[in-house]
């Protein structure tokens, strides 16, 4: 008798508080979630959208850049080596002319320590 | 100044176009100069005139990657850039990278890495701007004492020369260094300076230098260029991976390497005006200033730290022109005095 009555027993209802504060926490964790995701901080990386905003630029490099950035990342960082190299090939040669013009000896040099 | 001010696109901020010039030419002449990146001048300078900080990093290797073509190309010519060298070293670097990046996981699991990287950055420049300047002073007094006493001239057996004389096949001869090692040497020692840089998070430009003069026994000049050749390298990954994350303000980049090519072209060419030990001198200033600026930034004063190195950069650059400056008239008057004693003898 006494063993039937503890499976027969009806659970107590939970404390009216209890239940509030959970439902307010699922709310609040779903609601920061959601506040986070928006804010880019709660996935990873890569589901972030990139985009540069050209509204303020005219025709140029500067939107041209702007332009391939907003089409394909990966041709983005092609153009930025690309360009980077192409610079740094032509600034070296020109800069080359220019120091030979001022009459340093750009020959091989002795090292002195 | 607004006429100086530009929009760009990518970071989504105005920017002075005369900060990105100055940024670029003091980075290039120490780059030039020292063989290094200078990442540790550019993304603090970057970042306190508003560029957010994933931006500062992504543009900062992306002009560098083609300021050191500038610098590697007239070193090269200046006979300055070992490639053999530079790959064997390019090799060990790669890995110890990756071996790095694996330690510094296993600090944050164990919830080490933020203190213990930070100090053993400091710890780390403080050690190698020590060792660079007590080389130095010893070089000077025995230079001084072989000059009054008329003793030996100070010796050329360093750690160096004697880790050379180990014997583990495949030797090596690198032409441009004037060594003949074990291939194992630079393979170690570029693994070594990886894991470091790969841990501290820096190129590791101003590790690889040191170490290529005191523990695989390069000449100044040559560590310096065989390093930028590196750099070169680095720089030109780091600008696609950047690029490809989207963190590289490309018009940024190209302005402060309009005027980096500049400042690597005059850096460059004044090592060949200034001796190695002086190199050395200078580099130890640099390296202290570094490591008061990571101090600094350690104790929170995360304004103070930029400037300090900002300021440092503009002032050693200003220090290397200088010595340019009075190398390139000395040359000059030497030349003049030489074709007018002709003129006299004839």
């Amino acid at each position: 008798m006494r063993r039937n009555s503890r499976w027969t027993r009806v659970p107590k209802p939970l404390p009216r508080g209890l239940l509030r504060s959970v439902s307010l926490t699922i709310a609040g964790v779903w609601l920061g979630a959601t506040q986070a995701l928006a804010a880019g901080g709660g996935k990873p990386e890569s589901t972030l959208v990139n985009v540069a905003d050209t509204r303020q630029l005219s025709p140029g490099v500067g939107r041209w850049i702007a332009n391939v950035y907003n089409e394909n990342l990966w041709l983005y960082g092609l153009t930025v080596v690309i360009v980077m190299v192409g610079m740094g090939v032509t600034l070296g040669l020109l800069a080359d002319r220019v120091v030979r013009m001022l009459g340093i000896n750009l020959g091989r040099i002795a090292h002195h320590e | 100044m607004d006429f100086f001010t530009i929009y760009l696109p990518i970071a989504g901020i105005h920017f002075n176009v005369l900060i990105l010039l100055l940024i670029g030419f003091t980075v290039g002449v120490c780059g030039g100069f020292f063989g290094i990146g200078g990442a540790w001048i550019v993304t603090p300078a970057l970042n306190i005139f508003g560029f957010p900080m994933p931006y500062a990093i992504g543009t900062d290797l992306a002009h560098i990657g083609g300021k050191s073509i500038v610098s590697t190309m007239r070193h090269g010519k200046f006979g300055n850039v070992d490639v053999r060298l530079g790959v064997a070293m390019i090799l060990g670097t790669t890995v110890g990278m990756e071996l790095g990046a694996n330690l510094v996981l296993l600090l944050e699991r164990a919830g080490l890495a933020e203190t213990v990287i930070r100090k053993a950055y400091i710890v780390f420049l403080a050690l190698i701007g020590s060792y660079v300047m007590y080389d130095y002073l010893s070089h000077r007094r025995a230079q001084r004492r072989a000059m009054v006493e008329g003793a030996a001239p100070p010796s050329d057996a360093t750690f160096a020369h004697r880790l050379q004389r180990i014997r583990i096949p495949p030797m090596i001869h690198f032409a441009a260094s004037g060594i003949t090692c074990s291939a194992w040497l630079p393979l170690l020692v570029g693994l070594f300076t990886g894991i470091v840089a790969s841990v501290l998070g820096v190129g590791g430009g101003f590790i690889r230098m040191p170490a290529l003069i005191y523990l695989v026994g390069c000449p100044t000049a040559v560590a310096v260029g065989t390093d930028l050749f590196e750099v070169m390298i680095t720089g030109a990954y780091g600008a696609f991976t950047y690029g490809v994350k989207g963190r590289v303000e490309l018009l940024a980049a190209m302005w402060m390497l309009l005027a980096a090519a500049v400042g690597a072209q005059l850096g460059t060419v004044a090592v060949k005006y200034v001796r190695g030990y002086s190199i050395r001198l200078l580099f130890a200033i640099t390296i202290f200033v570094a490591a008061g600026s990571v101090l600094l930034k350690q104790l929170e004063f995360q304004l103070a730290s930029s400037i300090t190195i900002l300021a440092a950069g503009i002032g050693i650059s200003a220090v290397i022109i200088a010595r340019l400056v009075k190398g390139v008239m000395d040359e000059r008057a030497g030349r003049h005095h030489s074709a007018s004693g002709r003129a006299q003898g004839g």
